[in-house]
C-alpha cells in the first residue's frame, strides 16, 4: 500500500539547516497497524508528513496505492488525502467556529459527498466513537476525549484507507487515552490501515509493528504480532 | 401655504457680491442648540488644556519606558515584531487624529484668509464714522476735530461713490463695482503712523489725474497713461491713470458693507464726485433717484495695524459720543473684521470636526478590534507571564504601553497627515467659495496652518487613542491564567448580574428622563438619545428574555422610532443641526449592528442556503468565522456602517437637491425671467430695459444694506448686515416677488404695501444654522433695522416669510416708501425684474442687458442661472463633505485587512488542519474572501439601508420643507458601494493569499 525509497528531508531555519530524514526506506502493506516510535527531534512526525503528503521530500519516492504522491502538484495530492487518507493530531486540530458533526462531515464535503449522505455519514460515525449526544457542540464545549474522539470519527468519516495518527494520546489522561486506542485497535480490525507516531511505549507496544527512528533513519523495524 | 426646500447650509459660502453672504459670520456659522453649545464650550475648554492633559496622561508609560524594562521590553518588542501589521495599525488610527487636524486647519486658513484683509482692505483704519453725502461729512469731521480723541493716532476724511470704470479703445473693458474716492493723499500717508501700511503713495490726484488700484488695473488692462472712464449719476469722466496702488491698506479700502476680495478703487481729484453730481443732474430726469456720494471719517487707533484694533471699544464709545445729534454712524470695521474671521474660523472647525466624527469613531472602533485581537493572539503567553509572576496591573501596563506607542506614532503622523487633508480640503473649499461669485473676486483662502492647531490635532487625537487603548487593555487583562495557558474559552459571565441591573436601571430612568425631557422641551436630540438609553436599559435589566430576543425586539423598536421621530415629532426636530444627525446616525447603526449580531446565524444561514449549501465549503468556512466571532465581526460592521451611513445619507440629499433647479426656479423667481442689479448712483434706466426686445413686463425696486436684530431679543451687538433690503411697489408683486411660504392673511405683499412697517424677511433670517432648515421666525414679532450709514433705528413687524434665500444672498422685502424715507437716496431703483416673452433666450437678453448698460454697472442674470450656479455651489459642497466622510472609509477597510491579516495567523493551525483533509488552496482563498466580503457587504448593507430609510422618512416629514420628492441616486450608490466593496477585497487580498500558501505540514508543526 505504501512504499518509500530513499527519502530524504532537509529543513533551514536561519542558518541552520537539519537533515529530518536521511534516506528512508519504507513500506506499509494495507490493513497495518504501525507504530513510529523515537525520541524529541527524531523526525518522526516529519515522516509522517512526507509520507502522508502533507510535506514535501527533497529527494526519494513516496507510492500510494501505486501513485507517487512526492510527483504530484499541490491539487492532486491535496483531492488525494481527501479521497484516501484521515489524520488525527495530538492538538485535536477541529475547526472551532465548526460544530461536532460539522468538523466530522468536512471532509466528507470536501471528497464531494451530497450534502446529505455526509451529514448521515458523519452521524453514524459520531455514534460510533461514542458521540452521538454531543453532535451539535462546538469543539470549546467539548473535553479533551471527546475532543479526540471527534478527531478520529472526522479521520474516519470518509472511510479512508489509511489512517495517520501523530500522537493521538498525548494530550489525553490514560483513561481516556486508553479508550482512543481502542477505538483506533477496532476501526483497524475492520481492515483500516493505521500509522501512528507516538512517545508512549504502551501505545507503541499495542501496534501490529513497530518502528524506531533516531536522527532521521530508520534503526529498528519490528513486527510485534 | 407652500413651502420650498432648502439644501442644508454650510457654515459658509461666498455671498454675490464676493465673499461670506453679508451677515455671513451670522447666517454662516453655526447655530448649534442646546447640547451642541455644551459640547463647543467643553470643547474649547478642553481644547485649552490638550496639550498638557496629553504630557500628564503620557507620564505613567513614560515611567514604565524608563523604570519597568520588562515591560517595555514587552511592548516595544511586540510592536516592532510585525513591521507590516504595525504599519496597519498605525494607518488606521492615525485618521482619526487627521480628521480632527484637518479641521483645526481648515477653520486656522479661513480665519487667516479672512484676517489677511485687514491688512490689504484696511490697514491703520480702525473705524469708519459713515454719514450720507460731502456736507454731513465735513460736519461729522469738525465733530471729530473738536472731540480731541484718545486712543486714536489719526482722522481720515474720504468721500466715497460706487462707480462703474472701464479702459478705453476699441475693446474696453468694464469692472461694474468699483468705487470712486477722494482723499488727500499726503494725510492718508500719515494716517496711522506707517506710511507703508497705508498703500497710499505720491501726491493727491489732481485735474484729470487719477491713481487706481491694482485690481482695477488687472480687471480692466489699464496702466499708468491710459485714459479710465468713470459712471455715476447718468454721466461719466474720464481721467488719465497716474498711478497703480497695491491693494494695502487706505489703498486697498473695500466698498463699505461688501465683503469681496477685491477693491477695484478710482481716486481722483477733490471735486470729481461733485462734478459728477452736478453733471448727472443735468441730464437725469428730475424724478429719477440716485444715492449720494458716502463720507467717511477714518479713524486709527494708536497700536499699529492689528493691535490697534485692541482698543476699538473705548473709541467707539469716544465716536459715538462725538457725533451725538448727527445723521452718521460709527463702524468698527477691523475689529467687526476680525471677529468675523475668528468665528468663521471656528465655525468651519466645528463644521468639519463634526462631519470627521464619524471617521473617528470608526478610528476607536479600530483601535478596540485590534486590542482585543491582540489578546486573543497573545493569550497563552499573557498566561505564561501571570504564570511567572507578572501581576494584573504589569499585564494593563505592559498592554497599554504598547498602546501608547501606537497611539504616540498614529497621533504624530495623524497630525502630518491632517495638514495634508486640510490643504486638500481648502484647496476644494476655495473652488466651492468662488464657483457662485459673480462680482468681488470671491474669498481667496491662503493655506495657513498654526502650531497651536497642529498641537491641538495631535493632543486631541493622542487622548482618544489613548484612553480607547486604556480600556481596552483593563478590558483584555481580566484574563484567567490556567484558561490562558491552556488556551480554553472563558465561561459565561455569572458575577456581574447585580451591576448590570443597576446600570440598565440608571440607563433606563436616564432614558425616560430625557424622553421626557426631550417632548417638553420640544429637543429633537434629547428625542432620539432618550429611547436609545431606555432601550439599552432594557436590554440590560431584562435578563429573564433570551439576549438574541431582546436585542431584536429592543433593536427594532429603537431603530423604527429613531428613523420615524423626524415625522412623528417634527416640531422638536426643527432646530435640528447637523449633531443630531450624528447623533441619529450613531444610535441607528449601534442598534442595527446589535440587531444583526445577534442575529447573524439566521443571516448566514440563508447565504449559505443562498451560495450552495453544505457543498460550498469555502462560503460555509468564510461565513462561519464572522458569525462565530460576534464581537469583532460587530465591530468592523459598526465601521463600515456609520461612515456608509452618512454617505449615503448626503448622496441621498445632495441627489435630491440637484433635481430641484425648475422649482427653485419658479418659486424664488415670482414670475420674472431675469434680475439686474447696477449701481445705486446710476441706476440702469427701467425704460431703457423695457424697450429690449422680448421684454413684457418691468418691476423697479431699491435694494440697501441694512442692519436687523430681533426687537426683543439681544442687544446692539447682535445686529447682522443683511445686503439686500428690497423696496418694492406695486409693479413688483407678480413680477418679482418670491413665493411666501407662510403669512398673516393672503397677501404679505399687499399687506406691506398698505402698512409700511412691515417686512417679509426669509425663514433663516438672523439665524445660524447649518443643518436642515430652522423654525422660521413668529409672524408678527418685532424686528429693528438699522441704516448703517445714518445709524438711525426703525422697528418693522414680520408679515410673512419667503424661502430658499441662500440662492440670492439674505433678503428683505420692505415696501419702497419705508425704504425711500428711512435710507434716502440710497434707496435709488437700481434693482429690476423682467419678465420675457414664452420663447425668448433669456440668457442672452440677459447678456444684452449687461453689454448695452456697462455704465450702470448692470449685472443682470437670468433666474434659472442664479438658482443653477448657486445649487451647483451646494452640491460641490456636498462633494467636499462626502469626500471628507469618505476618509472614514480607509479606517474601516485598512480596519478588515488588519483583521484578515490577524486572522491568517490566529489560523495558521486551523488552516494547516483544513489543507491536511483536503482544502485545497483556491478554497482556502475564497474562503477568506468570502468572509471579507461578508462582513464588508454586509458593514455597507446596514449603513446604506439606514441611510435609505433615514432619508425616505425624513423627506416624508417635510424637515427639509415640502418641496422635496424622495429619490435614490442609483448610479452613485452603485459607485459607492462597489468601490468600497473593492477596496475592502484590495485589502483583504494579501492575508487570503498568504492563507492559500501555508503548507499544511509547516502549519501543523508550528501549531503543535
Amino acid at each position: 500500500m505504501l512504499e518509500a525509497v530513499g527519502v530524504r528531508k532537509t529543513y533551514r531555519t536561519g542558518a541552520e539547516t537539519v537533515e529530518a530524514l536521511r534516506g528512508i526506506d519504507l513500506s506499509v502493506v494495507a490493513g497495518e497497524f504501525v507504530a513510529v516510535m523515537g525520541p524529541s527531534g527524531s523526525g518522526k512526525t516529519t515522516l509522517l508528513n512526507c509520507l502522508s503528503g502533507l510535506d514535501d521530500i527533497d529527494e526519494g519516492t513516496v507510492m500510494v496505492d501505486g501513485e507517487d504522491i512526492a510527483a504530484m502538484s499541490d491539487g492532486d495530492r491535496t483531492r488525494h488525502r481527501a479521497s484516501s487518507m484521515g489524520f488525527v493530531f495530538q492538538a485535536f486540530n477541529l475547526i472551532p467556529v465548526f460544530t461536532a458533526i460539522e468538523n466530522v462531515e468536512l471532509p466528507l464535503l470536501l471528497a464531494g459527498a451530497p450534502a446529505k449522505k455526509a451529514r448521515a455519514a458523519a452521524q453514524e460515525t459520531l455514534v460510533q466513537v461514542g458521540l452521538g449526544h454531543r453532535m451539535n457542540h462546538r469543539p470549546t464545549e467539548l473535553s479533551g476525549g471527546e475532543q479526540q474522539r471527534v478527531t478520529v470519527a472526522r479521520a474516519l468519516a470518509g472511510r479512508p484507507r489509511i489512517v495517520w495518527a501523530d500522537e493521538p494520546t498525548g494530550n489525553l489522561d490514560s483513561e481516556t487515552a486508553a479508550h482512543v486506542m481502542d477505538l483506533l485497535h477496532h476501526l483497524h480490525r475492520e481492515g483500516l490501515t493505521v500509522i501512528l507516531v507516538t512517545h508512549d511505549k504502551d501505545v507503541g507496544a499495542s501496534a501490529q509493528r513497530r518502528i524506531e527512528v533516531r536522527d532521521g533513519v530508520v534503526v529498528k523495524d519490528e513486527r510485534l504480532r | 401655504m407652500t413651502t420650498t426646500a432648502a439644501p442644508p447650509a454650510p457654515p459658509g459660502r461666498p455671498g454675490r457680491d464676493g465673499g461670506p453672504e453679508p451677515g455671513g459670520p451670522g447666517r454662516l456659522g453655526s447655530r448649534l442648540f442646546g447640547c451642541v453649545l455644551i459640547a463647543i464650550a467643553l470643547a474649547l475648554v478642553v481644547a485649552g488644556v490638550i496639550t498638557p492633559l496629553a504630557i500628564v496622561l503620557s507620564l505613567p508609560f513614560l515611567y514604565m519606558l524608563v523604570r519597568k524594562p520588562v515591560l517595555r521590553r514587552l511592548a516595544v518588542r511586540n510592536a516592532a515584531r510585525r513591521p507590516r501589521e504595525t504599519a496597519l495599525v498605525l494607518l488606521g488610527a492615525l485618521l482619526g487624529t487627521a480628521i480632527i487636524t484637518s479641521a483645526y486647519v481648515v477653520g486656522d486658513t479661513l480665519r487667516a484668509s479672512i484676517r489677511s484683509t485687514v491688512f490689504t482692505h484696511f490697514g491703520p483704519i480702525d473705524e469708519l464714522v459713515l454719514t450720507n453725502g460731502a456736507a454731513n461729512g465735513a460736519r461729522v469731521r469738525a465733530a471729530l476735530d473738536s472731540a480731541h480723541l484718545s486712543g486714536t493716532d489719526g482722522v481720515l476724511s474720504l468721500l466715497a461713490v460706487p462707480v462703474s470704470a472701464s479702459s478705453q479703445g476699441p475693446n474696453p473693458r468694464a469692472e461694474p463695482t468699483a468705487q470712486l474716492i477722494e482723499m488727500d493723499f499726503a494725510a492718508a500717508r500719515a494716517f496711522g503712523g506707517d506710511s507703508s501700511a497705508t498703500g497710499v503713495s505720491g501726491p493727491t490726484p489732481s485735474g484729470d489725474g487719477a491713481a487706481i488700484s491694482r485690481d482695477l488695473a488687472d480687471t480692466t488692462g489699464l496702466k499708468v497713461g491710459d485714459s479710465v472712464t468713470v459712471y455715476a449719476y447718468g454721466t461719466s469722466v474720464s481721467r488719465r491713470v497716474v498711478r497703480i496702488l497695491p491693494r494695502l491698506g487706505v489703498a486697498g479700502l473695500r466698498r463699505f458693507n461688501t465683503f469681496g476680495n477685491l477693491s477695484p478703487n478710482v481716486f481722483a481729484a477733490p471735486g470729481t464726485i461733485a462734478e459728477l453730481e452736478r453733471a448727472g443732474a443735468v441730464v437725469r430726469r428730475p424724478s429719477s433717484q440716485v444715492a449720494p456720494p458716502v463720507a467717511m471719517v477714518a479713524v486709527s487707533n494708536t497700536g499699529g495695524v492689528l493691535a490697534g484694533a485692541k482698543g476699538t471699544v473705548g473709541v467707539k464709545a469716544e465716536l459715538d459720543r462725538a457725533v451725538q445729534g448727527l445723521p452718521a454712524h460709527v463702524a468698527t470695521v477691523k475689529q467687526d473684521e476680525l471677529d468675523f474671521a475668528d468665528r468663521f474660523g471656528r465655525s468651519f472647525t466645528q463644521f468639519f470636526q463634526q462631519f470627521g466624527l464619524f471617521s473617528v469613531l470608526a478610528g476607536v472602533l479600530l483601535l478596540v478590534n485590534i486590542f482585543v485581537m491582540l489578546a486573543q493572539e497573545r493569550k497563552q503567553s499573557l498566561g505564561m507571564l501571570r504564570a511567572v509572576g507578572l501581576r494584573r496591573s504589569g499585564l494593563i501596563g505592559s498592554f497599554s504601553l504598547e498602546g501608547w506607542l501606537y497611539a504616540l506614532g498614529s497621533s504624530a503622523l495623524g497630525a502630518l497627515a491632517g495638514l495634508g487633508i486640510g490643504r486638500l480640503v481648502v484647496v476644494a473649499a476655495s473652488r466651492v467659495f468662488n464657483s457662485g461669485v459673480r462680482r468681488g473676486g470671491g474669498l481667496q483662502l491662503r493655506f495657513s496652518a498654526s502650531v497651536g492647531s497642529v498641537q491641538k490635532g495631535f493632543g486631541v487625537g493622542f487622548i482618544i487613542a489613548l484612553v480607547t487603548v486604556v480600556l481596552s487593555s483593563l478590558y483584555v487583562a481580566r484574563l484567567n491564567v490556567i484558561r490562558a495557558i491552556r488556551d480554553l474559552p472563558e465561561p459565561p459571565s455569572t458575577g456581574r448580574h447585580l451591576g448590570r441591573l443597576i446600570a440598565g436601571t440608571v440607563c433606563g430612568i436616564a432614558g425616560v428622563a430625557l424622553t421626557v425631557g426631550g417632548f417638553t422641551g420640544q429637543q429633537g436630540i434629547l428625542l432620539l438619545i432618550g429611547p436609545a438609553l431606555l432601550g439599552l436599559g432594557a436590554v440590560a435589566t431584562l435578563r429573564t428574555v433570551p439576549v438574541r430576543v431582546r436585542v431584536t425586539v429592543v433593536g427594532t423598536v429603537v431603530i423604527a422610532w429613531t428613523v420615524l421621530s423626524f415625522g412623528v415629532a417634527h416640531k422638536a426636530f426643527e432646530k435640528a443641526g447637523i449633531l443630531t444627525f450624528v447623533v441619529q446616525g450613531i444610535i441607528l447603526v449601534a442598534f442595527a449592528v446589535a440587531l444583526v449580531t445577534e442575529n447573524q446565524e439566521t443571516i448566514g444561514a440563508a447565504l449559505r442556503a443562498l451560495g450552495g449549501g453544505s457543498r460550498n465549503m469555502s462560503l460555509r468556512l468564510g461565513l462561519a468565522y464572522p458569525v462565530a466571532k460576534r464581537f469583532r465581526t460587530g465591530l468592523i460592521l459598526a465601521m463600515y456602517s456609520i461612515v456608509v451611513f452618512f454617505l449615503v445619507f448626503l448622496s441621498v440629499f445632495s441627489h435630491l437637491f440637484g433635481r430641484q433647479v425648475g422649482d427653485f426656479t419658479r418659486k424664488l423667481s415670482g414670475g420674472s425671467a431675469i434680475e439686474v442689479e447696477s449701481n445705486n448712483a446710476n441706476p440702469v434706466p427701467p425704460a431703457g430695459v423695457r424697450s429690449l426686445r422680448g421684454v413684457t413686463a418691468l418691476a423697479a425696486a431699491s435694494q440697501t444694506t441694512g442692519e436687523f436684530r430681533f426687537a426683543d431679543r439681544g442687544t446692539d451687538k447682535d445686529y447682522q448686515a443683511v445686503d439686500s433690503v428690497i423696496g418694492f411697489d406695486q409693479s413688483f408683486i407678480g413680477n418679482g416677488s418670491p413665493q411666501v411660504r407662510e403669512a398673516v392673511g393672503n397677501d404679505a405683499y399687499r399687506q406691506i404695501l398698505a402698512d409700511p412697517s412691515k417686512v417679509v424677511v426669509p425663514r433663516e433670517f438672523l439665524s445660524r444654522s447649518n443643518g436642515p432648515p430652522g423654525p422660521p421666525p413668529k409672524l408678527g414679532r418685532p424686528v429693528l433695522i438699522r441704516d448703517p450709514v445714518s445709524g438711525q433705528i426703525r422697528t418693522l413687524t414680520i408679515a410673512g416669510t419667503v424661502e430658499a434665500n441662500d440662492f440670492r444672498g439674505e433678503q428683505v422685502y420692505v415696501a419702497q416708501s419705508f425704504a425711500q424715507s428711512f435710507f434716502g437716496p440710497r434707496a435709488s431703483p437700481s434693482r429690476l425684474y423682467v419678465a420675457s416673452a414664452p420663447g425668448t433666450d433669456n440668457e442672452a437678453l440677459a447678456a444684452s442687458i449687461n453689454g448695452r448698460f456697462v455704465a450702470n454697472g448692470a449685472d443682470a442674470n437670468s433666474f434659472h442661472h442664479l438658482v443653477t450656479q448657486d445649487l451647483s455651489a451646494q452640491l460641490q459642497f456636498f462633494t467636499l463633505i462626502k469626500g471628507y466622510v469618505g476618509l472614514g472609509l480607509l479606517v474601516g477597510i485598512a480596519g478588515l485587512g488588519v483583521v484578515m491579516v490577524r486572522a491568517v495567523r490566529e489560523r495558521r493551525r486551523e488552516i494547516g488542519v483544513l489543507r491536511s483533509l483536503g482544502f485545497s488552496r483556491v478554497a482556502v482563498r475564497r474562503a477568506f474572501v468570502a468572509e471579507s466580503s461578508f462582513v464588508a457587504l454586509e458593514g455597507i448593507g446596514v449603513g446604506a439601508a439606514l441611510a435609505l430609510v433615514t432619508a425616505w422618512r425624513t423627506v416624508q416629514s417635510h424637515a427639509f420643507g415640502n418641496g422635496l420628492s424622495f429619490g435614490v441616486p442609483w448610479a452613485e450608490l452603485s459607485v459607492l458601494v462597489v468601490a468600497t466593496a473593492v477596496a475592502s477585497l484590495l485589502a483583504t487580498a494579501a492575508p487570503a493569499v498568504q492563507a492559500s500558501r501555508i503548507r499544511p505540514a509547516v502549519a501543523l508543526r508550528i501549531a503543535d
